[in-house]
């Protein structure tokens, strides 16, 4: 049952217009860095849309795609309309106003400092603010789901939350919290310095509130795409749920250990001490558990299906599948990037492998397999299986969608690929230009005009995918049946209440954020004579 | 089951949640402050609290050592992005008498056909950095020193208030047709050279690089081959000696004709 | 149609082969922490095992990173330090010298923003932010030339940070170490 189509269609829209805007960005600056380019370019202008890029994709379109999915799980798996439906609007005006207060400075060329802020670097104040108004459109989201989620409960004692629902509010929660880090950074550190109260900022400790919101902003980045595993893919292919059980422990898990292993993206940094950057990598190792029981259910649940449908053997299954199906390929091609990009990623949680690719290449082709690839494909799945139920309009473009299901898995890999190769060989990330005649750098030509080519490939995959919702928001009307979600093999009747609610992993969260950071920052803050003078950017002339 | 009972030692998964993680942060924290800097010889650990302090990453200000000392003078000016920055009206009055006296060199206007620095509308930092590298004796010049070393610190300030006060005059060479080199653009990367731009203003502005555009070629030239030398080593930490040395003396002669013909 | 027995077996079933994926899963996550402690130890590659601080407005003017005492330096026991500073948009030294086969701590801070180097074809890696000084063993195994890029974003002139190593047959570099005490390879 979805009542608030338009809400809902408003966050996709304009999440989709926003990675449209990036990816043409994204495509350009692979293109210029390359050696298909004569490296004669203004390198701001190179900066400049880095961080126009990684604002856009980090911070602004994962978070309308959280929110509109937010709702529409809301209202599909509750059954019932959105409370606070006006508030929901009020957040999306924010999100959105938030974006373009941001990017206006950054398009003027005064906020070159990327999205990860880098301070003592400091742009103009308007960008920090924007990013900030981006970051409390969507805690309204946050609050909101709670409040539906808790309303619910109120009217149906002892029944267990829908699994969508309870997976949903754990995403959101997660970013609330998560959230937190990068704002007390901007507030209490750079904004001041940007609005010239003071001029001098510590920048080991912003780099640890910003590691604080650097990790699990991946894990909320992911949610949909989790949730899309677990509740959309098994009804798409017309199977079941393995367990809802696992899949609420997995969710549970991100909640509680997405949080305290920020510090592994500072294992290199001279601020913070041995004993604790090996804590966070512990906990780093865990986070890997979730993923690890969600293949598992994903590929049981795919197995299930198969077997539904007649498949047989040990392997066989697979051949079984309904392929043609978008939501399957779709899921089927971001299991595979998750799979590498996971491997990736247990490399750089271990400090000892870390130092071979840290800040390199690898990093930048790291974090695009994982979001651009495994993630972001299934931004494009929800929003095929939505659309028909949000539009009122039949999407028939089957063949076209799985084109351009391929064509990003494809670009994302051609990108991505060599990317990784490049950073093992010591190819530093974030440079306008290389000087690709230099024999040092020679042998990195070819793979880094192959990642262009990938870029290419990815704004054609990307164009496409904007045709498919047009064309569906144009095409025939027609009556969608109720948005459902996935039924799970065993439906649970009674569950504990453990698994019914965030009491207790919220404690545990918060407990793990103190014990893991607290020290850190606490004596960081007490630092004085760390402080160091603000480098204000963008003030030539 | 209701949430009342889920904050209880009686509800498996809140014992189960709390102490599997508490385990775990209990044993990482023992393994990664207590066990693994013990077990590392070369950071000299006295015990087990000195352990605990620098794992826990307890600060200490770098040691001393023993530094060996310049045998030639070094810029002592702290640099900071917003040094003189806001312009004062009174200073800008005082530094208007003081230059009286610059005037023979640098102009009355603050510029000049004398092939000395035009100063009007440089950056205040870096008039009142180098006037201070030329007191410090960190840059010599047979005119300059002895200007600077009657100068107070105040002085300074004013004189270099009153040139970033004074607006930029074209100079006779102005030809904003001619078309930036390569160096100027883009550097040379695997050389170490950035783009002139990044620092100097046209692009960004590090703080006391000064702004180039109209000053005379041969002046330009000059410094370059200077920094390249080590001539001049008033920069601070060899920021501009590092780049200079890298230029070829034809990449010198078109950055020092290039900045002559802009604005 | 299955019965209720067939469905709660089914569903016991489902529940032990879930159990034993979740049990693998926490061994496999188990043996990664495991293999980066022990690694830690006995490569002795652990991060940095003390915080230290150095003001980055007077460096150039007191304390270990002034100008004439960057470079690399022989120590009492034979080990060698260097000592560099980043700075927009340049490692100074520019060009660092060092020997094989030595034990080498490099002593690293910044003078401005946040700057890194990374040595291609090695593993060292390391970052510098203002306000702190980075220390960092390594080792050298041959000689040869490497480059050093500034791997971290420092401003617009990032791209073309990059330093120089020179790594040296260690009798080589004692020879030149006799007669200058803080060498660099600029020039």
């Amino acid at each position: 049952m979805l009542t608030n189509k338009r809400l809902i269609l408003a966050h996709f829209w304009l999440a989709f217009i926003v990675f449209a805007v990036a990816l043409v960005l994204g495509a350009w600056q692979m293109f210029v860095r390359s050696p298909l380019n004569a490296w004669h370019i203004n390198p701001e202008l190179y900066y400049r849309s880095v961080t126009a890029h990684g604002s856009a994709m980090g911070y602004v379109f994962p978070t309308l795609i959280a929110m509109g999915f937010g709702y529409a799980i809301t209202e599909a798996s509750l059954e019932k309309p959105l409370v606070g439906r006006s508030w929901a609007w009020a957040g999306f005006l924010l999100v959105a106003a938030g974006a373009v207060v941001a990017m206006v400075p950054v398009s003027l060329g005064l906020a070159s400092v990327l999205y990860t802020f880098y301070p003592p670097m400091i742009g103009n104040p308007f960008y920090y603010i924007g990013v900030v108004m981006v970051v409390v459109g969507s805690w309204i989201w946050v609050a909101l789901m709670s409040i539906n989620f808790v309303a619910w409960k109120r009217e149906n004692p002892g029944k267990p939350v829908p699994l969508a629902m309870f997976a949903n509010v754990a995403g959101s929660l997660l970013w609330g919290w998560t959230a937190v880090g990068a704002a007390l950074e901007i507030l209490f550190q750079i904004l001041p310095v940007a609005l010239g109260l003071r001029s001098s900022i510590d920048a080991g400790l912003a780099r640890v509130f910003f590691s604080w919101t650097l990790h699990a902003i991946v894990y909320f980045w992911l949610m949909p795409t989790y949730i899309a595993y677990y509740t959309i893919f098994p009804r798409a292919i017309g199977g079941r749920l393995y367990s809802d059980a696992m899949a609420r422990i997995s969710f549970i898990l991100f909640v509680v250990v997405a949080m305290p292993i920020g510090v592994h993206h500072l294992f290199a940094d001279p601020q913070v001490g041995a004993g604790f950057k090996f804590m966070h990598s512990v906990f780093t190792g865990l986070v890997a558990l979730p993923t690890l029981l969600t293949v598992f259910t994903i590929c049981a649940s795919a197995e299930i299906a198969s077997r539904l449908r007649g498949g047989r053997g040990a392997f066989g299954w697979i051949k079984a599948l309904p392929w043609s199906n978008p939501i399957m390929l779709a899921t089927a091609l971001s299991l595979v990037m998750l799979g590498f990009g996971g491997a990736g990623g247990l490399i750089n949680m271990s400090y000892q492998l870390d130092t071979t690719v840290h800040n390199t290449q690898w990093i930048t082709g790291h974090f695009h397999l994982i979001f651009g690839g495994a993630i972001v494909i299934m931004y494009f799945a929800i929003a095929y299986d939505l659309w028909p139920h949000l539009t009122g309009r039949a999407l028939e473009s089957f063949g076209l969608m799985r084109t351009q299901l391929w064509l990003w898995f494809i670009g994302m890999i051609v990108t991505t690929f060599p990317w990784h190769y490049v950073g093992v060989l010591g190819m530093p990330r974030r440079m306008a230009f290389y000087d690709y005649a230099n024999p040092a750098i020679s042998p990195e030509a070819f793979s880094v005009a192959m990642s262009a080519v990938g870029g290419l490939i990815l704004l054609i995959s990307g164009a496409l995918f904007l045709l498919v919702l047009v064309r569906g928001q144009l095409g025939a009307r027609g009556e969608a049946d109720a948005y459902r979600f996935a039924v799970p093999l065993h439906m649970p009747v009674r569950i504990p209440a453990a698994l019914n609610s965030f009491g207790l992993w919220l404690a545990l969260m918060v407990g793990l954020t103190v014990v893991n950071y607290g020290f850190p920052i606490a004596q960081l803050i007490a630092l004085n004579e760390t402080s160091v003078p603000a480098v204000y950017v963008g003030v030539g002339r | 089951m209701t949430d009342q009972s889920l904050f209880s030692l009686r509800n498996p998964w809140f014992s189960a949640g709390v102490g599997i993680t508490g385990a775990i942060v209990v044993l990482s924290a023992v393994a990664g402050l207590i066990w693994l800097p013990l077990m590392q010889p070369d950071l000299k650990l006295v015990g087990i609290w000195d352990a605990i302090c620098s794992a826990a990453g307890v600060p200490r200000a770098a040691g001393p050592g023993a530094s060996i000392k310049p045998d030639f003078k070094t810029s002592n000016v702290e640099m900071t992005s917003e040094m003189l920055t806001q312009a004062d009206q009174v200073s800008i009055g005082r530094g208007a008498t003081l230059a009286q006296r610059c005037a023979i060199c640098h102009g009355p206007q603050g510029v000049s056909d004398a092939n000395s620095p035009n100063l009007a509308g440089q950056f205040a930092a870096v008039t009142y950095k180098e006037l201070n590298d030329f007191k410090a004796g960190a840059r010599v010049n047979v005119v300059m020193s002895p200007f600077a070393a009657a100068m107070t610190d105040q002085d300074m300030k004013d004189v270099a208030a009153y040139y970033a006060y004074l607006p930029r005059v074209p100079s006779k060479s102005l030809d904003t047709a001619l078309p930036a080199p390569a160096i100027v653009a883009t550097g040379a990367p695997m050389r170490n050279i950035p783009p002139c731009g990044s620092c100097h203003g046209d692009i960004d502005n590090k703080a006391g690089s000064p702004w180039l555009g109209g000053q005379s070629e041969v002046y330009i030239k000059a410094q370059l081959q200077a920094f390249a030398s080590g001539g001049r080593r008033n920069d601070i930490s060899q920021q501009m000696r590092n780049i200079a040395r890298q230029m070829t003396s034809d990449e010198i002669d078109q950055a020092a004709r290039y900045y002559a013909a802009q604005p | 149609m299955t019965t209720d027995t067939e469905h709660s077996l089914g569903e016991a079933v489902a529940q032990r082969i879930e159990r034993r994926w979740a049990t693998l899963s926490i061994v496999i996550v188990g043996l990664l922490v495991g293999m980066a402690a022990y690694i830690g130890i006995h490569q002795a590659t652990m991060p940095q095992g003390r915080v230290e601080t150095a003001d980055p407005r007077t460096l150039h003017i007191s304390g270990e990173f002034i100008e004439s005492n960057l470079g690399s330096a022989v120590e009492a026991d034979g080990s060698v330090t260097v000592r560099a500073i980043g700075q927009q948009y340049s490692f100074t030294p520019q060009c660092v010298v060092v020997p094989a086969e030595t034990p080498i701590t490099f002593r690293a801070t910044s003078a401005d923003v946040v700057h890194g180097f990374l040595i291609e074809g090695t593993n060292i890696n390391t970052m510098l932010v203002p306000g702190y000084v980075s220390e960092l063993p390594v080792r050298f195994k041959a000689s040869g030339e490497h480059v050093m890029p500034c791997q971290e974003f420092c401003g617009i002139g990032h791209q073309g940070m990059w330093g120089k190593v020179k790594v040296v047959d260690k009798a080589a570099f004692l020879n030149m170490a006799a007669a200058k005490r803080r060498l660099t390879c600029v020039d």
